[in-house]
């Protein structure tokens, strides 16, 4: 206190100034700061502007997937059709093939319409030709399940053909049909009939999510479900195997190797393997995986390692990262009460190190899940998902795909509705994403509040 | 506290628990500890003093070997601990720091309840047999570092929400519960008030009637009053090591006299 009452004396010439009025290196200084402040909020705008745009693309294309067209008919099971026998014999009735029941549905459809009064010139067979390709399938497997119902009329309801879904969610109009042989105008006057009769609606499909791949002419049956279970298992694969070979690795090199060139050359080396492009792992993998191991093509299982060739540097960097983030008197407080080594890491050090050792692991995770290159080459890409697995194992070996490859096979189809689908995907794919991040802050909250 | 004290550390000779010979320590190039020999006697409080930076805590690291810890840390010469050498190949060094505690300079807890942090050490040594006696040994060693009386009623509480004075006393706790035979304190009562100081002094002399304790010490009073035996450093090198009233009263080395008396550090 008095040495400043002592030096303020003799600096007294010093002119002091009021602190009301700002001097021009104040000014200027603040200047300085607004603006670096505005460029700031511009580039955070310009930032949220493009999330902004994305969303509402990806929403506003995409939502229309999980809607879908069906048409409510009642159909008679004709006993004379479909068991000609007549003996319920299931070897008899499984003879008969799809096409056989098709004639079914143009009875039923034209029964419909005559019931609801609806004028047409339409044929039978061109009126079900508004149900789905996938409408006698799905007939017949109802059939041969419930084979006590044959003989009596069952209330289905239809998946309605790709052009008449487009054309209530308005991809499809009068004009673009001129050249369109799948469907006509007066086709189109039907749907409208049917429409307003309720016979025909437009809701929340949700065989889009559980669903499987159809192939090109039954865009509407497409569904995401069997490629999200190739997605999950290879998720499997990589959590099971690289999030323990990547803590272990993470926990020697930090804590236990020691420090000369041979560990120097292993992190330089697993930190440029984080940035190795991801068809690289996808070549390897094939030429490893499935042409020496002979494992099978286009397996989940093969993709899982593939993926976690990839995701193990980033898993390795992030874990050591936490571990080095981890104050070293915590080490010392356990070496100085006559801990040993691996005490001290597995009772003190990784405890604290696990929020971002379980963040980086679902980064990777998530980084994986979104990954399409290295499947290219392993062939998950292109492959039709159809079947879902009825086991784990089987949805490890057997060929499928992955969701970021399911996405990509819809959009280079060409029909539109394969193209609302990708989108679509991209919906759920996103979610998938977006609750992974969710569910590593969660766990980041949860771990970090024990103290 | 009382100046008197200097006068009552009566120089008993103790046999010798730590001897040290030719001691060098380098951090990489960097020459910390020239050439030093010690013998610190059981049952005897040590304590170093010396400017800041010339090398006490390496010298006391060394003794429980927690420099192993630093990679570009490498010591010759030979450290003995009853005539055992603690560099030896066969030696553990996790033996080893069981039997010689130590406090740190900065207080250290483990992020971990007050009651864990003191019942560590006694668990990963096996040396209590239940529950009950885990809570004696917590108790007993809460009490030897006086802290018992403001930590019995929240012994669930996180270590390190404790302020840093009572951070450093369970610091102590946790060192004297595993029993050691030797306890190095590295400034232990740095973050400390005079009450608590106070405390640890009395424990410091309490410990002495069984272990050998060394204390690094910015304190001249302090190590007047709780040491038997001082060793002054400079520089990396032990300028002088005798009774505590002898380097007090009558310094050989004009380096030592000028420290005491506040000329250099
Ligand atoms: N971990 C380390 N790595 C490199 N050099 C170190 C390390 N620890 C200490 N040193 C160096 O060793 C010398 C002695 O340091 P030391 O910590 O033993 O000093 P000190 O006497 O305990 O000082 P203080 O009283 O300030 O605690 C210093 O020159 C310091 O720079
Ligand atoms: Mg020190």
């Amino acid at each position: 206190m008095t040495d400043v009452a002592n030096t303020g004396a003799p600096a007294a010439p010093k002119t002091s100034k009021s602190l009301l009025t700002q001097d021009a290196r104040t000014i200027k200084r603040n200047r300085a700061e607004t603006r670096f402040k505005m460029y700031g909020i511009a580039a955070i705008s310009i930032g949220m502007l493009m999330l902004v745009i994305l969303l509402t693309t990806i929403i506003g294309r995409g939502t229309g997937a999980f809607q879908q067209t069906f048409i409510t008919l009642s159909v008679p099971l004709t006993e004379a059709k479909i068991d000609k026998t007549g003996t319920r014999d299931i070897e008899q009735i499984k003879k008969v093939s799809t096409f056989g029941y098709a004639p079914l549905l143009s009875a039923a459809f034209a029964q419909k319409v005559t019931e609801l009064g609806i004028e047409t010139d339409l044929k039978p067979k061109d009126m079900a030709n508004l149900l789905s390709k996938d409408a006698p399938a799905t007939l017949r497997d109802y059939v041969l399940e419930n084979l006590d119902q044959i003989g009596q009329t069952v209330e289905f309801e239809f998946l309605a053909q790709s052009r008449v879904d487009g054309y209530l969610k308005d991809r499809v109009d009068r004009g673009s049909i001129a050249n369109d042989k799948n469907i006509s105008a007066e086709q189109l006057d039907l749907v409208d009939g049917l429409l307003v009769a309720g016979t025909l609606e437009k809701r929340f499909n949700i065989s889009f999510i559980t669903g499987a791949d159809a192939s090109d002419a039954r865009p509407e049956a497409a569904g995401m479900g069997v490629s999200m279970i190739g997605s999950l298992s290879m998720m499997l694969v990589v959590l099971v195997l690289a999030l323990p070979i990547g803590v272990a690795a993470s926990i020697y090199l930090e804590e236990f190797a020691p420090k000369n060139w041979i560990t120097d050359v292993i992190e330089v080396n697993i930190s440029n393997l984080a940035a190795v492009p991801s068809i690289v792992f996808g070549i390897l993998g094939l030429a490893v995986f499935i042409n020496y191991m002979h494992l099978p093509n286009s397996a989940p299982l093969v993709g899982g390692l593939v993926l976690t060739l990839m995701t193990l540097p980033t898993i390795i960097i992030s874990t050591r990262a936490s571990l080095k983030a981890v104050p070293p008197s915590i080490r010392d407080a356990a070496l100085g009460v006559g801990a040993s080594k691996m005490q001290s890491v597995f009772h003190h050090v990784l405890p604290l190190a696990a929020p971002g050792i379980l963040t980086g692991t679902i980064i990777g995770l998530a980084q994986a899940l979104g990954e399409t290159a290295p499947l290219l080459l392993i062939g998950m890409v292109g492959f039709i998902a159809s079947n879902p697995p009825e086991t784990i194992a089987e949805g490890l070996l057997s060929p499928n795909s992955a969701m970021p490859a399911q996405i990509y096979e819809w959009a280079k189809r060409s029909d539109p509705a394969f193209y609302e689908r990708a989108w679509g995907g991209i919906i759920i794919l996103l979610v998938f994403l977006i609750s992974m991040n969710a569910i590593a802050v969660m766990l980041r909250r949860r771990f970090e509040r024990r103290w | 506290m009382k100046d008197s004290n200097i006068s009552e550390n009566d120089v008993i000779t103790q046999p010798v628990k730590i001897a040290a010979r030719n001691v060098q320590v380098y951090y990489g190039d960097n020459h910390a500890i020239k050439d030093v020999n010690v013998e610190i006697d059981d049952k005897t409080v040590t304590a170093f003093i010396g400017p800041s930076g010339c090398g006490k805590s390496t010298f006391l690291r060394c003794i429980n070997r927690m420099n192993d810890t630093i990679d570009i840390c490498r010591v010759t010469g030979d450290i003995e601990i009853d005539g055992e050498d603690i560099y030896d190949r066969k030696v553990d060094p996790v033996q080893l720091r069981a039997k010689v505690g130590m406090v740190f300079q900065k207080p250290n807890p483990f992020p971990k309840s007050i009651y864990d942090n003191v019942a560590y050490g006694p668990r990963i040594h096996g040396l209590a047999r239940n529950k009950a006696e885990l809570d004696d040994i917590v108790e007993r060693a809460l009490k030897r570092g006086a802290i018992w009386n403001e930590v019995k009623d929240r012994l669930n509480e996180p270590g390190t929400g404790l302020s840093g004075g009572q951070q450093q006393r369970l610091c102590i706790a946790r060192a004297v519960a595993t029993e050691p035979e030797v306890l190095l304190m590295d400034e232990p009562c740095s973050a400390l008030d005079p009450i608590a100081t106070a405390q640890v002094e009395e424990l410091i002399d309490e410990l002495r009637q069984n272990y050998s304790v060394v204390i690094v010490t910015h304190s001249m009073q302090q190590a007047a009053r709780v040491s038997q035996k001082t060793a002054f450093f400079h520089l990396g090198h032990l300028v002088e090591f005798g009774d505590t009233d002898k380097i007090f009263t009558a310094p050989e080395d004009p380096r030592t006299e000028s420290y005491i008396t506040g000329r250099i550090g």
